[in-house]
Protein backbone atom coordinates (compact mmCIF):
# COMPACT_ATOMS: atom_id res chain seq x y z
CA UNK A 1 0.00 0.00 0.00
CA UNK A 2 1.66 3.41 -1.02
CA UNK A 3 1.75 5.81 0.69
CA UNK A 4 3.07 3.48 3.14
CA UNK A 5 0.53 3.19 6.53
CA UNK A 6 3.37 4.11 8.75
CA UNK A 7 3.67 7.25 6.71
CA UNK A 8 0.36 8.14 6.80
CA UNK A 9 -0.16 7.27 10.28
CA UNK A 10 2.91 9.50 11.00
CA UNK A 11 1.26 12.47 9.74
CA UNK A 12 -2.45 11.56 10.80
CA UNK A 13 -0.86 11.52 14.26
CA UNK A 14 0.62 15.08 13.75
CA UNK A 15 -2.39 16.20 12.70
CA UNK A 16 -4.64 15.67 15.05
CA UNK A 17 -2.52 16.41 17.89
CA UNK A 18 -0.83 19.21 16.58
CA UNK A 19 -3.07 21.32 14.44
CA UNK A 20 -6.60 20.21 14.89
CA UNK A 21 -6.56 19.71 18.86
CA UNK A 22 -5.24 23.45 19.25
CA UNK A 23 -8.40 24.82 17.13
CA UNK A 24 -11.01 23.16 19.02
CA UNK A 25 -13.07 25.53 21.83
CA UNK A 26 -13.80 22.41 24.07
CA UNK A 27 -11.28 21.57 26.36
CA UNK A 28 -12.95 17.60 25.78
CA UNK A 29 -12.87 17.13 22.57
CA UNK A 30 -9.32 18.86 22.34
CA UNK A 31 -8.30 16.34 25.01
CA UNK A 32 -10.20 13.27 22.99
CA UNK A 33 -8.53 14.53 19.68
CA UNK A 34 -5.03 14.55 21.37
CA UNK A 35 -5.65 10.82 22.57
CA UNK A 36 -6.43 9.98 19.04
CA UNK A 37 -3.58 11.29 17.93
CA UNK A 38 -2.00 9.29 20.67
CA UNK A 39 -3.54 6.06 19.69
CA UNK A 40 -2.54 6.33 15.97
CA UNK A 41 1.29 6.90 16.83
CA UNK A 42 0.93 3.57 18.88
CA UNK A 43 -0.98 2.22 15.97
CA UNK A 44 1.63 3.25 13.50
CA UNK A 45 4.58 1.17 15.77
CA UNK A 46 2.23 -1.76 16.25
CA UNK A 47 1.05 -2.35 12.84
CA UNK A 48 4.40 -3.38 11.24
CA UNK A 49 5.15 -5.58 13.96
CA UNK A 50 1.79 -6.94 15.31
CA UNK A 51 2.05 -10.69 12.87
CA UNK A 52 5.70 -10.88 13.79
CA UNK A 53 5.54 -10.70 17.30
CA UNK A 54 3.13 -12.74 17.59
CA UNK A 55 4.41 -15.49 15.38
CA UNK A 56 7.69 -14.90 17.59
CA UNK A 57 6.46 -15.23 20.87
CA UNK A 58 4.19 -18.69 20.01
CA UNK A 59 7.13 -19.90 18.69
CA UNK A 60 9.23 -19.27 21.69
CA UNK A 61 6.42 -20.97 24.48
CA UNK A 62 6.01 -24.08 21.67
CA UNK A 63 9.72 -24.32 22.38
CA UNK A 64 9.67 -23.59 26.11
CA UNK A 65 7.08 -26.38 26.62
CA UNK A 66 8.74 -28.77 24.93
CA UNK A 67 11.49 -28.36 26.68
CA UNK A 68 9.57 -28.27 29.57
CA UNK A 69 7.78 -30.91 29.21
CA UNK A 70 9.88 -33.74 30.55
CA UNK A 71 10.32 -32.66 33.69
CA UNK A 72 6.12 -32.27 34.51
CA UNK A 73 5.50 -35.33 35.96
CA UNK A 74 1.56 -34.32 36.49
CA UNK A 75 -0.02 -36.05 33.39
CA UNK A 76 -2.80 -33.81 32.27
CA UNK A 77 -0.36 -30.96 32.20
CA UNK A 78 2.24 -33.32 30.76
CA UNK A 79 -0.15 -33.85 27.61
CA UNK A 80 -1.27 -30.24 27.40
CA UNK A 81 2.34 -28.80 27.19
CA UNK A 82 3.28 -31.61 24.65
CA UNK A 83 0.04 -30.85 22.37
CA UNK A 84 0.62 -27.37 22.67
CA UNK A 85 4.37 -27.73 21.87
CA UNK A 86 3.57 -29.58 18.53
CA UNK A 87 1.21 -27.25 17.54
CA UNK A 88 1.73 -24.49 14.75
CA UNK A 89 0.46 -21.52 13.31
CA UNK A 90 -1.25 -21.88 10.28
CA UNK A 91 -3.46 -18.74 9.85
CA UNK A 92 -1.34 -15.86 10.00
CA UNK A 93 -4.08 -13.02 10.34
CA UNK A 94 -3.39 -11.15 13.41
CA UNK A 95 -6.42 -12.33 15.02
CA UNK A 96 -6.13 -15.82 14.68
CA UNK A 97 -2.84 -15.01 15.98
CA UNK A 98 -3.54 -13.86 18.77
CA UNK A 99 -6.43 -16.49 19.42
CA UNK A 100 -3.45 -19.15 19.39
CA UNK A 101 -1.23 -16.83 21.80
CA UNK A 102 -3.82 -16.52 24.17
CA UNK A 103 -4.41 -20.71 24.50
CA UNK A 104 -0.64 -20.38 24.94
CA UNK A 105 -0.35 -18.18 27.30
CA UNK A 106 -2.95 -19.82 29.56
CA UNK A 107 -1.23 -22.73 29.46
CA UNK A 108 1.98 -20.62 30.01
CA UNK A 109 0.30 -19.68 33.84
CA UNK A 110 -0.71 -22.84 34.36
CA UNK A 111 2.63 -24.28 33.43
CA UNK A 112 4.08 -21.28 35.91
CA UNK A 113 1.77 -22.18 39.03
CA UNK A 114 2.54 -25.85 38.75
CA UNK A 115 6.38 -25.65 38.99
CA UNK A 116 6.02 -23.08 41.49
CA UNK A 117 4.56 -25.67 44.29
CA UNK A 118 7.25 -27.78 43.08
CA UNK A 119 10.59 -28.01 45.10
CA UNK A 120 13.05 -29.67 42.62
CA UNK A 121 16.03 -27.82 40.56
CA UNK A 122 14.52 -28.67 37.58
CA UNK A 123 11.51 -26.64 38.67
CA UNK A 124 13.32 -23.76 39.66
CA UNK A 125 15.02 -24.28 35.70
CA UNK A 126 11.76 -23.94 34.22
CA UNK A 127 11.05 -21.18 36.54
CA UNK A 128 13.46 -19.05 35.59
CA UNK A 129 12.78 -19.62 31.57
CA UNK A 130 9.41 -19.02 32.75
CA UNK A 131 10.52 -15.16 33.95
CA UNK A 132 13.26 -14.94 30.96
CA UNK A 133 9.81 -15.37 28.60
CA UNK A 134 7.96 -13.12 30.55
CA UNK A 135 10.28 -10.35 30.75
CA UNK A 136 10.75 -11.01 26.59
CA UNK A 137 7.67 -10.80 25.85
CA UNK A 138 7.24 -7.72 27.54
CA UNK A 139 9.94 -6.06 25.54
CA UNK A 140 8.37 -7.23 22.42
CA UNK A 141 5.17 -5.84 23.41
CA UNK A 142 6.71 -2.17 24.61
CA UNK A 143 5.08 0.42 23.09
CA UNK A 144 7.32 3.83 23.03
CA UNK A 145 5.13 6.34 24.35
CA UNK A 146 4.11 3.98 27.20
CA UNK A 147 5.26 5.53 30.26
CA UNK A 148 7.49 2.91 31.60
CA UNK B 1 -29.70 27.14 27.67
CA UNK B 2 -29.13 23.67 27.00
CA UNK B 3 -31.04 20.70 28.42
CA UNK B 4 -28.39 19.49 31.05
CA UNK B 5 -27.87 23.50 32.35
CA UNK B 6 -32.20 23.70 32.49
CA UNK B 7 -32.03 20.79 34.60
CA UNK B 8 -29.14 21.41 36.78
CA UNK B 9 -30.37 25.02 37.63
CA UNK B 10 -33.78 23.60 38.86
CA UNK B 11 -31.99 20.97 40.83
CA UNK B 12 -29.62 23.57 42.43
CA UNK B 13 -32.85 26.19 43.30
CA UNK B 14 -34.13 22.96 45.59
CA UNK B 15 -30.85 23.94 47.04
CA UNK B 16 -30.64 27.23 47.63
CA UNK B 17 -34.33 28.07 48.43
CA UNK B 18 -33.59 31.99 48.97
CA UNK B 19 -32.03 32.47 45.38
CA UNK B 20 -33.65 34.13 42.87
CA UNK B 21 -32.92 34.86 39.10
CA UNK B 22 -30.85 31.68 39.03
CA UNK B 23 -29.32 30.20 36.59
CA UNK B 24 -26.38 27.97 34.85
CA UNK B 25 -24.55 28.55 32.34
CA UNK B 26 -21.06 28.05 30.28
CA UNK B 27 -21.20 24.91 30.91
CA UNK B 28 -17.96 22.66 29.25
CA UNK B 29 -17.34 19.23 29.51
CA UNK B 30 -13.85 18.74 30.80
CA UNK B 31 -11.46 16.07 31.14
CA UNK B 32 -11.87 14.31 34.32
CA UNK B 33 -10.45 10.80 34.03
CA UNK B 34 -13.19 7.84 32.42
CA UNK B 35 -14.91 7.10 35.84
CA UNK B 36 -17.42 10.25 36.61
CA UNK B 37 -18.60 12.70 33.41
CA UNK B 38 -16.80 16.15 34.58
CA UNK B 39 -18.48 19.48 33.65
CA UNK B 40 -17.26 22.96 34.93
CA UNK B 41 -20.16 25.32 35.36
CA UNK B 42 -20.88 28.97 36.36
CA UNK B 43 -24.13 29.54 38.69
CA UNK B 44 -25.47 32.92 39.01
CA UNK B 45 -28.29 34.19 40.91
CA UNK B 46 -29.33 36.44 43.53
CA UNK B 47 -29.83 36.65 47.22
CA UNK B 48 -30.15 38.99 50.06
CA UNK B 49 -30.08 41.60 47.29
CA UNK B 50 -27.14 40.59 46.32
CA UNK B 51 -25.88 39.34 42.93
CA UNK B 52 -23.70 36.13 43.26
CA UNK B 53 -21.86 34.21 40.70
CA UNK B 54 -19.69 30.82 41.80
CA UNK B 55 -17.72 28.60 40.18
CA UNK B 56 -18.58 24.73 40.10
CA UNK B 57 -17.99 21.07 38.77
CA UNK B 58 -20.54 18.59 38.58
CA UNK B 59 -19.06 14.99 38.43
CA UNK B 60 -21.90 12.90 37.25
CA UNK B 61 -21.96 9.06 36.86
CA UNK B 62 -21.43 7.65 33.15
CA UNK B 63 -23.29 4.66 32.18
CA UNK B 64 -20.21 2.43 32.68
CA UNK B 65 -16.94 3.63 34.42
CA UNK B 66 -13.63 2.93 34.75
CA UNK B 67 -13.88 1.67 38.12
CA UNK B 68 -16.48 0.83 40.37
CA UNK B 69 -16.58 3.73 42.55
CA UNK B 70 -19.12 4.57 45.42
CA UNK B 71 -19.61 8.58 45.17
CA UNK B 72 -20.77 8.84 48.91
CA UNK B 73 -17.24 7.64 49.44
CA UNK B 74 -15.90 10.48 46.96
CA UNK B 75 -18.07 13.37 48.54
CA UNK B 76 -17.44 12.00 51.96
CA UNK B 77 -13.70 12.16 51.72
CA UNK B 78 -14.00 16.06 50.00
CA UNK B 79 -15.69 17.03 53.16
CA UNK B 80 -13.89 15.22 55.69
CA UNK B 81 -10.55 16.88 54.71
CA UNK B 82 -12.41 20.08 53.64
CA UNK B 83 -10.35 23.01 55.30
CA UNK B 84 -7.44 20.96 56.92
CA UNK B 85 -4.07 20.15 56.11
CA UNK B 86 -5.16 18.62 52.96
CA UNK B 87 -6.28 21.01 50.09
CA UNK B 88 -9.73 20.05 48.68
CA UNK B 89 -12.43 21.73 47.26
CA UNK B 90 -15.56 21.94 48.96
CA UNK B 91 -18.40 19.47 48.11
CA UNK B 92 -21.30 20.94 48.04
CA UNK B 93 -24.46 18.57 47.22
CA UNK B 94 -24.81 14.70 46.46
CA UNK B 95 -27.52 13.81 44.61
CA UNK B 96 -28.06 9.58 44.26
CA UNK B 97 -31.38 9.84 42.64
CA UNK B 98 -31.19 9.44 38.90
CA UNK B 99 -34.38 12.09 38.50
CA UNK B 100 -32.50 15.25 38.09
CA UNK B 101 -29.53 14.46 35.55
CA UNK B 102 -30.13 10.81 34.24
CA UNK B 103 -27.29 9.47 36.68
CA UNK B 104 -26.32 10.22 40.72
CA UNK B 105 -23.79 12.90 41.03
CA UNK B 106 -22.15 15.65 43.08
CA UNK B 107 -21.35 19.45 42.67
CA UNK B 108 -18.10 20.87 44.25
CA UNK B 109 -16.48 24.19 43.81
CA UNK B 110 -13.78 24.91 40.98
CA UNK B 111 -10.66 25.73 41.52
CA UNK B 112 -10.49 27.90 38.57
CA UNK B 113 -6.91 28.89 36.94
CA UNK B 114 -5.19 25.57 37.95
CA UNK B 115 -3.04 23.32 36.37
CA UNK B 116 -3.14 19.21 36.88
CA UNK B 117 -1.54 18.11 33.72
CA UNK B 118 2.10 15.69 34.94
CA UNK B 119 3.12 16.93 31.29
CA UNK B 120 3.44 20.70 31.96
CA UNK B 121 5.32 20.28 35.41
CA UNK B 122 8.03 18.94 32.72
CA UNK B 123 8.15 22.45 30.93
CA UNK B 124 9.10 25.70 32.33
CA UNK B 125 7.85 27.39 34.86
CA UNK B 126 6.86 24.03 36.59
CA UNK B 127 9.92 22.34 35.79
CA UNK B 128 11.59 24.64 38.16
CA UNK B 129 9.29 23.78 41.60
CA UNK B 130 9.56 19.85 41.41
CA UNK B 131 11.40 19.35 44.60
CA UNK B 132 8.94 22.26 46.05
CA UNK B 133 5.87 20.36 44.68
CA UNK B 134 7.28 17.09 45.90
CA UNK B 135 7.93 18.65 49.48
CA UNK B 136 3.95 19.30 49.01
CA UNK B 137 2.83 15.91 47.79
CA UNK B 138 4.41 14.11 50.22
CA UNK B 139 4.18 15.91 53.06
CA UNK B 140 0.21 16.21 52.32
CA UNK B 141 0.21 12.32 51.98
CA UNK B 142 1.99 12.19 55.34
CA UNK B 143 -1.19 14.21 56.51
CA UNK B 144 -3.70 11.96 54.72
CA UNK B 145 -1.85 9.26 56.29
CA UNK B 146 -1.82 10.56 59.81
CA UNK B 147 -4.81 11.92 59.76
CA UNK B 148 -7.71 9.82 62.64
CA UNK B 149 -10.83 8.68 60.05
CA UNK B 150 -12.77 8.39 63.07
CA UNK B 151 -12.13 11.85 64.18
CA UNK B 152 -13.06 12.99 60.38
CA UNK B 153 -16.88 11.69 60.80
CA UNK B 154 -15.63 8.75 57.88
CA UNK B 155 -16.38 5.51 59.94
CA UNK B 156 -19.48 5.21 58.51
CA UNK B 157 -18.74 6.22 55.17
CA UNK B 158 -15.51 3.79 54.31
CA UNK B 159 -15.73 0.29 55.65
CA UNK B 160 -13.88 -0.88 58.71
CA UNK B 161 -10.82 -3.14 57.83
CA UNK B 162 -8.34 -4.63 60.71
CA UNK B 163 -4.71 -3.75 60.57
CA UNK B 164 -4.13 -7.64 59.45
CA UNK B 165 -6.96 -7.52 56.71
CA UNK B 166 -5.60 -4.77 54.47
CA UNK B 167 -3.54 -6.68 52.43
CA UNK B 168 -6.51 -9.26 51.72
CA UNK B 169 -9.00 -7.20 50.96
CA UNK B 170 -7.00 -5.05 48.36
CA UNK B 171 -5.80 -8.04 46.77
CA UNK B 172 -8.66 -10.06 46.40
CA UNK B 173 -10.78 -7.30 45.69
CA UNK B 174 -8.84 -6.33 41.99
CA UNK B 175 -7.89 -9.90 41.57
CA UNK B 176 -12.11 -10.71 41.50
CA UNK B 177 -12.09 -7.27 38.77
CA UNK B 178 -8.64 -9.06 36.72
CA UNK B 179 -10.88 -12.49 36.73
CA UNK B 180 -13.91 -10.33 35.21
CA UNK B 181 -12.59 -8.47 33.39
CA UNK B 182 -9.57 -9.70 31.22
CA UNK B 183 -9.71 -10.19 27.70
CA UNK B 184 -6.82 -11.89 27.24
CA UNK B 185 -4.63 -14.23 29.94
CA UNK B 186 -2.19 -11.94 31.93
CA UNK B 187 0.70 -14.00 32.69
CA UNK B 188 3.15 -11.53 34.30
CA UNK B 189 0.21 -10.22 36.38
CA UNK B 190 -0.97 -13.65 37.44
CA UNK B 191 2.54 -14.49 38.53
CA UNK B 192 2.56 -11.54 40.79
CA UNK B 193 -0.44 -12.08 42.36
CA UNK B 194 0.80 -15.62 43.32
CA UNK B 195 3.90 -13.85 45.34
CA UNK B 196 1.96 -11.85 46.61
CA UNK B 197 -0.03 -14.47 48.67
CA UNK B 198 3.24 -16.36 49.20
CA UNK B 199 5.18 -13.02 50.91
CA UNK B 200 1.98 -11.44 52.81
CA UNK B 201 3.19 -7.83 54.58
CA UNK B 202 3.19 -7.03 58.56
CA UNK B 203 -0.19 -5.46 59.42
CA UNK B 204 -0.65 -1.69 59.17
CA UNK B 205 1.02 0.11 61.46
CA UNK B 206 -2.43 1.99 61.36
CA UNK B 207 -5.82 2.23 59.86
CA UNK B 208 -5.56 5.41 57.54
CA UNK B 209 -7.80 6.85 55.00
CA UNK B 210 -6.25 5.60 51.63
CA UNK B 211 -6.65 8.22 48.37
CA UNK B 212 -6.01 5.20 46.30
CA UNK B 213 -4.98 6.79 43.44
CA UNK B 214 -2.78 9.68 45.08
CA UNK B 215 -0.35 10.50 42.38
CA UNK B 216 0.89 13.30 40.11
CA UNK B 217 -1.99 14.17 37.81
CA UNK B 218 -4.30 14.13 40.52
CA UNK B 219 -3.24 17.51 41.99
CA UNK B 220 -4.22 20.93 41.08
CA UNK B 221 -1.16 23.21 41.03
CA UNK B 222 -0.35 26.84 40.51
CA UNK B 223 2.03 28.73 38.25
CA UNK B 224 4.21 29.65 41.66
CA UNK B 225 4.56 25.50 42.32
CA UNK B 226 1.94 25.11 45.08
CA UNK B 227 -0.47 22.20 45.74
CA UNK B 228 -3.91 23.96 46.09
CA UNK B 229 -6.05 20.97 45.67
CA UNK B 230 -5.89 16.81 45.79
CA UNK B 231 -8.12 15.72 43.77
CA UNK B 232 -9.77 11.99 42.50
CA UNK B 233 -10.69 10.66 45.88
CA UNK B 234 -13.34 8.01 44.10
CA UNK B 235 -11.52 4.50 45.23
CA UNK B 236 -10.17 5.97 48.91
CA UNK B 237 -11.06 3.40 51.73
CA UNK B 238 -9.38 3.03 55.10
CA UNK B 239 -6.61 0.36 54.76
CA UNK B 240 -2.75 0.47 55.14
CA UNK B 241 -1.36 3.66 54.76
CA UNK B 242 1.57 2.10 52.59
CA UNK B 243 -0.94 1.54 50.08
CA UNK B 244 -0.75 5.34 48.73
CA UNK B 245 2.97 5.42 49.42
CA UNK B 246 3.57 2.39 46.98
CA UNK B 247 1.11 3.56 44.56
CA UNK B 248 2.63 7.11 44.11
CA UNK B 249 5.95 5.59 43.66
CA UNK B 250 4.89 3.01 40.78
CA UNK B 251 7.16 3.80 37.64
CA UNK B 252 4.22 3.95 35.10
CA UNK B 253 3.55 7.63 36.38
CA UNK B 254 7.37 8.69 36.10
CA UNK B 255 6.11 11.02 33.66
CA UNK B 256 9.67 12.43 33.02
CA UNK B 257 11.05 9.15 31.82
CA UNK B 258 13.54 9.56 34.87
CA UNK B 259 13.56 7.91 38.04
CA UNK B 260 11.85 10.54 40.09
CA UNK B 261 8.45 9.11 41.31
CA UNK B 262 5.68 11.28 39.53
CA UNK B 263 8.12 13.12 37.95
CA UNK B 264 9.02 15.05 40.96
CA UNK B 265 11.42 12.97 43.48
CA UNK B 266 13.47 10.19 43.77
CA UNK B 267 11.83 7.31 45.59
CA UNK B 268 14.11 7.47 48.55
CA UNK B 269 13.49 11.44 48.86
CA UNK B 270 9.36 11.04 48.53
CA UNK B 271 9.77 8.27 51.40
CA UNK B 272 11.44 10.73 53.58
CA UNK B 273 9.23 13.58 53.43
CA UNK B 274 6.72 11.12 54.13
CA UNK B 275 7.63 9.23 57.53
CA UNK B 276 8.82 13.07 58.69
CA UNK B 277 4.92 14.00 57.58
CA UNK B 278 3.04 11.23 58.53
CA UNK B 279 5.35 10.33 61.89
CA UNK B 280 4.93 6.60 60.27
CA UNK B 281 7.53 4.42 58.93
CA UNK B 282 7.83 3.13 55.34
CA UNK B 283 9.22 -0.67 56.19
CA UNK B 284 11.21 -1.65 52.94
CA UNK B 285 9.69 -5.17 53.47
CA UNK B 286 6.05 -4.19 53.31
CA UNK B 287 6.78 -1.32 51.31
CA UNK B 288 7.99 -3.95 48.24
CA UNK B 289 4.91 -5.85 48.98
CA UNK B 290 2.37 -3.07 48.00
CA UNK B 291 4.46 -1.86 45.15
CA UNK B 292 4.10 -4.94 43.64
CA UNK B 293 0.81 -4.97 44.43
CA UNK B 294 0.41 -1.73 43.01
CA UNK B 295 0.91 -3.08 39.94
CA UNK B 296 -1.80 -5.57 40.35
CA UNK B 297 -4.53 -2.69 41.16
CA UNK B 298 -2.98 -0.59 38.01
CA UNK B 299 -3.60 -3.39 35.85
CA UNK B 300 -6.55 -4.59 36.90
CA UNK B 301 -7.93 -0.83 36.42
CA UNK B 302 -6.49 -1.27 32.68
CA UNK B 303 -7.86 -4.17 31.96
CA UNK B 304 -11.22 -2.96 33.44
CA UNK B 305 -10.57 0.21 31.06
CA UNK B 306 -10.41 -2.00 28.08
CA UNK B 307 -13.22 -4.34 29.42
CA UNK B 308 -15.34 -1.24 29.45
CA UNK B 309 -14.24 0.09 26.25
CA UNK B 310 -14.91 -3.05 24.24
CA UNK B 311 -17.94 -3.98 25.71
CA UNK B 312 -19.40 -0.57 24.12
CA UNK B 313 -20.59 0.72 28.05
CA UNK B 314 -18.17 3.38 27.88
CA UNK B 315 -16.66 4.65 24.68
CA UNK B 316 -14.42 7.53 26.46
CA UNK B 317 -11.40 7.29 24.35
CA UNK B 318 -9.40 7.95 27.56
CA UNK B 319 -10.35 4.29 28.17
CA UNK B 320 -8.89 2.55 25.07
CA UNK B 321 -5.40 4.93 25.94
CA UNK B 322 -5.40 2.89 28.83
CA UNK B 323 -6.19 0.00 28.05
CA UNK B 324 -3.63 -0.13 25.39
CA UNK B 325 -0.70 2.39 26.56
CA UNK B 326 -0.82 1.00 30.27
CA UNK B 327 -0.78 -2.86 30.29
CA UNK B 328 2.33 -3.02 28.93
CA UNK B 329 4.28 -0.55 31.15
CA UNK B 330 2.84 -1.98 34.30
CA UNK B 331 3.40 -5.43 33.22
CA UNK B 332 7.34 -4.05 33.29
CA UNK B 333 6.97 -2.35 36.20
CA UNK B 334 6.05 -5.67 38.34
CA UNK B 335 8.82 -7.43 36.34
CA UNK B 336 11.70 -4.59 37.94
CA UNK B 337 10.22 -4.59 41.06
CA UNK B 338 10.37 -8.25 41.45
CA UNK B 339 13.55 -8.26 39.62
CA UNK B 340 12.98 -10.11 36.61
CA UNK B 341 13.58 -7.08 34.20
CA UNK B 342 17.22 -6.80 32.27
Amino acid sequence: MKPDIDRFLDVAAAYLMMELAPTLGSSYAQSNVSILGMMLAAVREEFGRAAARRIEENREMRRLFGEAAPGVKDAALHHRLLDAAQSDDTDFTVSALEQSNAALRQTLIDLHTHVEQLDTPEARRIEEAIWRELAASTERRRLMMGPF
Amino acid sequence: MSSLESRLAAYIATKLPRASELQVHSLDRIFGGASRETYRFVLSYREGGEKLERRLILRRDPPGSLIETERVVEFGAYRAFYRTAVPVPEALWLEEESDWLDYPFFIMEELHGLESSPQLLLGPPYSDYAERLAEQKWTILGEISKADPVALGLEGVMEPVRPDQCWQRELAHWEKSIDEDELCPQPVIRAAIRWLRRHPPPPAQKISVVHADYRTGNFLYDTEGNIRAILDWEMAHLGDPLEDLAWGLNPVWRWAHDERAGGLARDEDAIRIWEKASGLRADPVALHWWKVFSSVKGQAIWVSSAKEFTDGKNQDLILALSGWLMQNSQDRAVLAELGHLS
